[in-house]
This record gives structure tokens, sequence and C-alpha cells, in this order.
């Protein structure tokens, strides 16, 4: 981000603004460092914000870190440290400052071993852990690790989600699905999730998985009507099962049905965004050639 | 019955006072719990206890979205006669707190006692005994006579209106009234409030985990051996665009299942 740009929406704020945009950040693990470090920075948030002084203190030391920025995450340690000198937390953003962001992967492992041994119920030692494994690019072992803490916590939806793509990576996608199935059973109107699953089915690319696909893609789309992704997914699914030589020549039938009913969507929905006419005859262009490739 | 004059000594030096002392007794009792106040440590079987049950409970509810082959796969995890996790679970030995045997947990009560109950009869006492007898206030509304022995303890006056609240109910007033004066002062979630602990004796153990998992466990077991399979994406294309329920469709069920 340059800087004039974030004169530009840090001007109109107020201190309280400020403080609730922080807290707003914070709750929803919004990762945006520099921004987290220019309102801190611009506005002298320590004496007017009571107790909240801490936290703010914590999250701008974890920007911080993420900025690589030495001179801030001192300032915010020593404040942190003069003011909770016994706590797990405060030791956690030292070892990540002194170990983890130096790359002494192993002594921060020992660190937090020993500090699990103290606590054993605290989360995010575990995540500090498998993040290492995932900072040296150990997949299989931050894999092994994060199913060892998913039977701990088994309702920690982030790191399901997690794990989840470090199935991908590994291209274990029955295992993926998995996953996904979890995030599902939690909220089942997400409708990314609907659509992670079916992309993930549609990859495993079975007769049996293309159909899970183009069912889940169509919940997807049936929760929210604009999902493109979703919509060109189904598509493809549908598309790909009409040729599928298999099926009697009803199902084929079904399937071109709502291949057809997906385009025509699709196409309408540029319509309405208005996009120009090159633009859909380039679309038109493109569904014709994903038909070509899924007949082959 | 004729109009009642209060004498201003008596707002003085009874209406005023009772207010002031149960709002600092509140303070005092919020600081007075934060130091003396210990962190419970969690065991890490409770959190995967609780979080089993939690999980098994979305299974329940929404396991309609996942295909059947998953469904029954969670489902044998869960319930399945020698390894399921309900099954093994109810079998571990029984690890329910004895307050006699745990020292932290006697030390847990009696910290609340002190902080909650304590107070609560020594100030009421003392309230009870030096500024009883007063007809301090009266409720700006008729009431009828049921109200009598709530607005007006310590006042046995039959023909004294109800609307008139004696010394001693105004104490009572206060004490559940001054809550969100509190939350104004002292911020949310704090303990000075005497509402909260009246809210913990009944609700009870319904909101930590219950002493014995094993009777939750049994129950969950049984709710999902009961819960059956019905997939809400079976006909999620056809919904979608639009085709009404025909031959058509029947025959592609058939075929599904």
């Amino acid at each position: 981000m340059t800087t004039k740009s974030s004169e530009e929406w840090k001007a109109p704020l107020t201190k309280q603004e400020a403080r609730s945009l922080l807290q707003k950040w914070r709750e929803e693990n919004t990762r945006c460092p520099e921004k987290v470090r220019d309102v801190w920075q611009a506005f002298d948030l320590r004496n007017s914000v009571g107790d909240e002084k801490w936290q703010i203190l914590e999250q701008v030391c974890l920007a911080a870190m993420d900025l690589h920025d030495a001179v801030l995450i001192k300032d915010c340690l020593t404040q942190l440290d003069a003011k909770f000198p016994n706590s797990s937390r405060v030791r956690r953003l030292k070892v990540m400052a002194k170990l983890e962001l130096r790359e002494r992967y192993e002594d921060a492992l020992k660190v937090y071993d020993d500090m699990i041994k103290k606590d054993e119920s605290n989360s995010i030692l575990y995540k500090r852990k498998i993040a290492i494994l995932i900072a040296q690019r150990k997949i299989p072992e931050a894999i092994r690790e994060m199913s060892e803490y998913l039977k701990k916590f088994m309702n920690d939806s982030e790191a399901w989600l997690e794990l989840c793509d470090l199935y991908i990576q590994e291209q274990e996608y029955s295992k993926a699905a998995f996953c996904m199935e979890e995030l599902i059973l939690t909220n089942p109107h997400n409708h990314l999730y609907h659509q992670k699953y079916a992309e993930i089915q549609y990859t495993i690319n079975t007769q049996e998985s293309m159909e899970l696909a183009r069912s889940y893609y169509s919940q997807a789309v049936k929760l929210n009507p604009t999902n493109m992704r979703a919509l060109y997914g189904l598509f493809l699914t549908a598309s790909n099962l009409s040729q599928q030589a298999k099926y009697t020549s009803q199902k084929r039938r079904e399937n071109a049905k709502i291949a057809s009913w997906a385009m025509s969507h699709i196409t309408k929905i540029y319509e309405d965004a208005e996009a120009g006419k090159h633009q859909l005859s380039a679309l038109e262009a493109m569904m014709g050639s994903l038909q070509v490739n899924s007949v082959n | 019955m004729g109009e009642l004059l209060l004498d201003p000594s008596i707002r003085v030096w009874v209406f005023l006072p009772i207010v002031i002392i149960t709002f600092f007794v509140g303070i005092l009792r919020h600081y007075v719990s934060i130091l003396i106040s210990s962190t419970k440590k969690v065991e890490l079987q409770q959190v995967e206890d609780s979080q089993t049950l939690i999980r098994s409970r979305f299974l329940r509810e929404n396991g309609k979205y996942i295909p059947k082959q998953s469904f029954l796969m969670r489902r044998h995890y869960f319930n399945n006669e020698e390894t399921g996790y309900f099954k093994v679970a109810s079998k571990r030995p029984s690890q329910a707190p004895n307050p006699i045997t745990d020292p932290s947990m006697m030390t847990d009560m009696l910290k609340g006692n002190i902080t909650n109950v304590l107070p609560m009869i020594l100030i009421g006492g003392w309230i009870n005994w030096t500024f009883s007898g007063f007809v301090t206030t009266k409720v700006p509304f008729p009431l009828t006579l049921r109200f009598k022995p709530m607005l007006q303890r310590g006042i046995e006056l039959m023909s004294l209106d109800a609307s008139w609240v004696s010394s001693a109910s105004w104490y009572f007033l206060n004490v559940f009234g001054l809550r969100s004066i509190y939350t104004l002062v002292l911020g949310e979630n704090n303990a000075a409030d005497q509402t909260r602990l009246m809210q913990d004796q009944m609700s009870g153990a319904a909101m930590a985990m219950p002493p014995d998992p094993k009777q939750a466990f049994k129950a969950e077991w049984e709710a999902l051996q009961i819960c059956e399979h019905h997939w809400a994406l079976k006909n999620v294309e056809n919904d979608l665009i639009g085709i009404t329920a025909g031959h058509q469709e029947q025959s592609s069920v058939a075929s599904q299942t």
C-alpha cells in the first residue's frame, strides 16, 4: 500500500473509530499488518483505551513481526513484559519474536513443548507448533500434528480448513474431502464450503464423485445464486456427466439440461452486469471451448 | 386514609445511605473477588469430551448435508460397539470431582462464599438492624395487597397502603436493581452483581461440564443411534433449475438410491 492511499483512509478517523477498527481486525483475525501499524502510529492510543491497551499491544506486536519491524516489536514486548512478567501469552509472543522470527525453529519447538507440558489445554500453543512445521515446509509432519491436534480440539473449524489445504497440497483429495465435510457439518449454510467440497470431488474425477460435485455445486448456487465459480463448476460437471458413456440417454439429457441452465444463468449475470459486447462474445467462445474440452 | 408525609431526615439518613452502602459494597465485592480469584485450569480430557459432544450434535443436526457414506463413517466413529468414542468414554473410570479430596475445589467454594454469601448475610443483617422500621419511599403507582410482604418487609401495618416501601425492602430492591449501574461503572461481566449468583445457582451445572460425562455420552449415543440420514441434496439440481416433480425425477431418484 502506498502512503498516499493510507493517508486517505486514515484521515477521517477519530480515535474512537481507530480503536473499534483495531478491535474489528482483532476479532476477525484480519491480517493487515501495515494498516495496524499505521493506525497505531497515527493515533496515540496508549492512554485513552484503558485495559484494552494490552490487547492492542499484542496485536501491534504481531503485526510488527509480520513486518519485521524490530524496533516496534521490542517496544511492545518491553511494555507487555513489564505489565505481565509471568504470563504465558507474553512468553509465547517473546518466543515468536526471538526464535521463530529468526528461524530458530528447533529451539522454538522445544520451548513450546515445555509450555504445553505446563498448560495442556492451551490450543494456541499446539497451533504454533503446527505453524512452525508448515513454515519449514514439512507438510507430512504438519498433517500428522494437525490430526493429533484435531483429535483433542474437534470443533476448531479453522484448523479443519487448514488441514484440508494441507491435504490438497499433498494431493490426498479424499482426505481433504473429509475435512470439508466436517466444515459443512459445522456450518451448512456457507456456500463457499459447499463450493470447495464440490471442487475437491470434481478433482477426484470418478463418476460417483462427479455426481457429488454436481450436487454440491448446485447447493452452493442455491445458497448464493451469484456464486460465479460454483456456476462454472456446475456447468463443467454437468456437461462432463452429459458425455458419460455409461449413462442412459435420459440421464445424459438431464445433465445436458442442467449444463445449459448453468450456462444461461452465467450469461444472464454477465448481461445484468452490463458487460461489454466483446466480453459476452469472449464468454461464448470460452463456453464453446470448455464444452469441446469436456468432450475429449 | 390521609396522605403520609415523610420526615426529610429519613431521606438523608435512611434512604440515601442504603443506596450508597449497597452500591459501594457491590464495588468492593467486585474488587475483592478479582483479588482472590484463581484461574481455573481446564483439563485436556474435559475439553476433548465437550468438543466431542458438540461435534456429535452437529452431526445429528447437519448430517443431512453430507453424503450418506460420510455420515455413516462418522457415526461409526462415535458409536460402534468396540472402539466407538462414546462406548470407550462411558467405560472410563469415573472421575467425578470429589470436593473433599480436591482441595482446590474446597477453596473455590470458600472464596465463592466469602465474596457472595457472607456480605449478603452480614450487610443485609446489619441494614435490617440499623435501619429497621422506616417507611422510606413510595412507588408512584397503586399496588395490590399481595405486594405488601415484598415491599413492606419489617413493617406489619395492615392499614398502610401497599405502594409504600420499607427500609429493608428498599435494601433488597437496591441489591437486585443496581445491576445496570454496575455494568456502567465496572464494565460487563463484573462480579458485583448478586443476581448473577442467583442465576448460577438455578441453572447450576448446565453451564459447566456436567460432573459425570457418562450420562451425557449415553444420551448422545442414543440420540445418534436413532438418527437417520436423509440426504438434503438429493434433488438439489432439479430444485435449482425448477423442474417440477414428475416422472423423470422419480426415475432418477430410484436409480440413485
